[in-house]
């Protein structure tokens, strides 16, 4: 509790990471897909000599080039801006053990910044065979971006027994390889390969469908369809993928997607079934527009139909990554930190001492409203805030003080059987931190009556 | 080889007896319209999607919903118990606001279209008729539930037609089945929503829809101006048929969004003895004939003032039912240049009463 907490007002802060990353990795993953697209379309271009296709890349490229180069790595360095602050001591962790993974992925920014500001200046420049290496060598450094950090975004999920065993010891780092390896490593690589692979071809598709139907059907007929090649093996091996994914989880974690099935409201747990609702539904549109409007039909694809094909895209990104985010509960880093940021075996000790015996983040020692304020902030804020996103103050209404009391008091004892168990982190701390807290949100859903304040209902 | 015959053999012995090949023809033949406007055209599809959507989730939920006393414990039961319920009532819920909307834009582009003009008088009448019943089944769809919101909701709103001069309390009375919403208003209101109103609704939208059959797309004056050579069309089948199947994927996606992101929500069940609670307000598609009410009432008041407010707004409607009549043809000239102005008249109003009626939730 060495850190001050980062509370987000009606947002929380958790979204602030969330915004941010969805949007990286929309425009990551086309970095990715888009470094293998430009070297095979060229190379296509060149065998086949299509000076068209070649004239149409270029242009392509420069669009890629800015918006990987610009929007990309501005919101890559905002995920470490929003995870510093609103999860230090998970993001403490990992930088513990990944120092060297982060190191040699930053290597690999470098030489891919590099490389497609050379790819793009050099269209014409030099001699197609050496351009074409280049394209080669952008797209061996973007995959080798992602090969890293998917070792690390996994390892959150599913660090792996032989970490965990070394965890807390300050030997973590000595097991590096297989906190790295770890169970969901390989079927995760596969699935975000397969989305790269079909960011590429719905990008392309957006420069595509801006080809003049009338005066160039042909190039936009095979652009087109080339293009929507991109997305066939991602259909074709998803469904397999996310099998072999969801089978590494652990079960506990799995539980949390049946949940939803028959139960829904405020205060349940959901959101995962319904996330994946959402990607079942829109990979299939995305299918069935692909096939039947661009494949069947590709001089009539206009531009609406590649931004809605983005659209949907976008919304099957989003829950994706965040279903990923909620299988994780009530961890943050599997069965070592709760969400909050508590270490699991640091629980019992905070039990003994109090949550806030080495926080020097709270306004007022003395008063028991401002010690329920900041272990709210730090216990409860990263996943809820008190009026907005997963609002504390209408999922607790209509309980009096002692009701409270006795909530906060079952989430403290934590048993097996509570309703909440699998989602979320045990309350920590002692009897005073749960009286404290209890009337800190006491105060916020029953706040004190000021006279004449309090409208009247309608006659 | 043996298939196709069979095939062909079963076709024509059909077709023999209900002329599908005529049918068929006809949709050959049929194009619609292409120009800047088109995208407009989409809106009507858009409604009869999102009402076919209300059809089945519809009757999936009538499976499990009672009415009367249950009426509560069985919308718990389908929110909370039955597997997927939850969704199937979100998407009811929310393909209604949207099919309401929907309606809304397709109205309003056919009144700036000037597509009520002769010879689609008939069109423009069917789809009042058509608006008027969509809201009733908002209306009487939304007390179902009887949970607390819907309960005062329509305390509420049943306050609209019990203003109606003299005839207003015997019509509140008949709807609610007795001084107060209880029990017997739910039995009628289900009534009205699953036996009454889609007995109307469908043979009167099988009317409307053939009528856009009959009389093909309307194109906006602009391009009733172009010599016929510059106009451009395009084939209903298979191209204006796919785009408008894209539409209602798009539109069942979104739905698909907002029944999963935002599930509907069930509030406590009603109690007639509590205050009502705070900021109870009508549907927003009801939000600005009910603010409209009230300001009126503000401006005359008194009870000869809501009356007053109440033929006001009425006469309002009738004008806009009856605007092919004062604007009939292509040679209206000023008359169809009033009629634009009305039009933008009803939007702003529309939205103004809007904005103010959210504004005052108290």
């Amino acid at each position: 509790m060495n850190y001050p907490f980062w509370y987000v007002p009606y947002l929380g802060s958790g979204w602030v990471i969330g915004i941010i990353a969805i949007f990286h990795v929309m425009i990551s993953q086309f970095a990715v897909g888009g470094g293998l697209y430009l070297p095979l379309a060229e190379r296509k271009a060149l065998r086949e000599g299509r000076a068209d296709w070649m004239k149409e890349l270029r242009g392509y490229s420069r669009f890629f080039l800015i918006v990987t180069g610009v929007f990309g790595t501005v919101s890559g360095v905002g995920i470490w801006f929003s995870i510093g602050l609103t999860n230090p001591e998970a993001t403490s962790t990992l930088i513990h053990n990944f120092v060297f993974g982060w190191a040699m992925e930053w290597v690999f920014f470098l030489i891919e910044l590099s490389t497609v500001v050379v790819y793009y200046y050099t269209w014409d420049r030099i001699d197609p065979k050496l351009h074409l290496k280049v394209g080669w060598a952008y797209a061996g450094a973007s995959a080798a971006t992602l090969i890293i950090i998917n070792g690390i975004l996994t390892f959150m999920l599913t660090p792996g027994d032989t970490w965990l065993a070394v965890a807390g010891t300050g030997q973590e780092a000595s097991k590096f390889w297989n906190a790295f390896f770890n169970p969901t490593y390989w079927p995760s690589l596969f699935l975000r390969a397969c989305v790269c692979a079909s960011l590429a071809g719905i990008w392309a598709l957006i420069s595509a469908s801006r080809i003049d139907t009338e005066k160039q059907p042909a190039l936009k007929t095979s652009m087109v369809r080339w293009s929507m090649n991109w997305l066939v093996p991602s259909f074709v091996a998803m469904p397999f993928l996310f099998g072999w994914f969801l089978y590494m989880v652990p079960a506990t974690q799995r539980m949390l997607l049946t949940l939803g099935i028959d139960t829904i409201g405020t205060g349940t747990f959901s959101t995962v079934t319904r996330m994946a609702l959402l990607i079942v539904m829109t990979s299939a549109t995305i299918i069935g527009v692909a096939y039947y409007l661009g494949y069947r039909n590709p001089v009539e694809f206009n531009t609406s139909h590649a931004i809605a094909i983005l659209m949907l895209a976008l919304v099957a990104t989003a829950a994706g990554e965040y279903s990923r985010e909620m299988l994780r509960k009530p961890f943050v880093i599997g069965r070592w930190m709760y969400s909050n940021g508590v270490r699991v075996p640091v629980a019992l000790k905070i039990d003994d001492q109090g949550y806030l015996v080495r926080s020097p983040w709270v306004y007022d020692a003395s008063s028991s409203y401002s010690r329920g304020e900041a272990i709210f902030r730090g216990e409860c804020a990263s996943c809820h805030t008190l009026n907005g996103y997963r609002p504390l103050v209408k999922l607790l209404a209509g309980r009096d003080a002692a009701n409270i009391a006795n909530f906060i008091t079952m989430l403290h004892e934590h048993k097996p059987d509570s309703p909440y168990y699998r989602f979320m982190p045990p309350m920590v701390g002692t009897r005073q931190d749960v009286q404290d807290l209890a009337n800190y949100l006491n105060a916020q859903v029953n706040p004190p009556r000021a006279a004449g304040s309090i409208l009247t209902a309608h006659k | 080889m043996i298939t196709k015959t069979i095939s062909t053999n079963v076709y024509d012995w059909v077709d023999e007896r209900l002329g599908i090949s005529g049918l068929a023809a006809f949709a050959r033949k049929k194009t619609v319209p292409v120009h800047a406007q088109s995208f407009w055209y989409y809106w009507g599809g858009i409604s009869l999607f999102l009402f076919l959507v209300q059809c089945f989730t519809g009757v999936l939920l009538l499976v499990y919903y009672r009415p009367g006393a249950d009426a509560y414990e069985s919308v718990r039961q389908i929110t909370f118990v039955m597997k997927f319920g939850w969704l199937i009532r979100s998407a009811h819920s929310w393909s209604a606001n949207l099919m309401m909307f929907s309606i809304l834009v397709h109205m309003f582009s056919v009144f700036f279209m000037k597509a009520y003009r002769k010879p689609r008088e008939f069109g423009w009448l069917s789809g009042m008729v058509l608006l008027g019943l969509a809201s009733v089944f908002g209306f009487s769809g939304y007390l179902l539930p009887m949970d607390e919101l819907s309960y005062f909701a329509t305390k509420v709103g049943l306050q609209i037609p019990a203003a109606i001069p003299l005839i207003g309390p015997t019509v509140a009375a008949l709807l609610r089945g007795g001084p107060d919403v209880t029990e017997f208003t739910v039995q009628r209101f289900f009534a009205l929503h699953v036996v009454v109103l889609p007995a109307l609704f469908v043979p009167l939208l099988g009317f409307h829809l053939w009528l856009v059959q009959k009389h093909g797309n309307a194109v906006p004056p602009s391009e009733e101006l172009k010599p016929a050579r510059e106009r451009k069309s395009m084939p209903f089948m298979p191209n204006f048929l796919r785009k408008d199947l894209a539409m209602w994927i798009i539109a069942l996606n979104i739905l698909a969004l907002l029944a999963s992101v935002f599930p509907w929500q069930l509030g406590k069940a009603y109690d007639s003895l509590s205050p009502a609670p705070l900021g109870i307000h009508p549907e927003w598609y009801f939000m600005s004939p009910f603010e409209m009410l009230k300001l009126l009432g503000k401006v005359l008041p008194g009870e000869s003032g809501e009356i007053a407010g109440l033929m006001l707004f009425t006469l309002g409607i009738a004008l806009w039912i009856l605007i092919p009549f004062y604007d009939p043809d292509k040679e209206s000239g000023r008359r169809g240049r009033n009629a634009h102005y009305f039009g933008l008249l009803a939007v702003f109003a529309l939205l103004a009463t809007t904005v103010i009626g959210y504004w005052t939730i108290r």
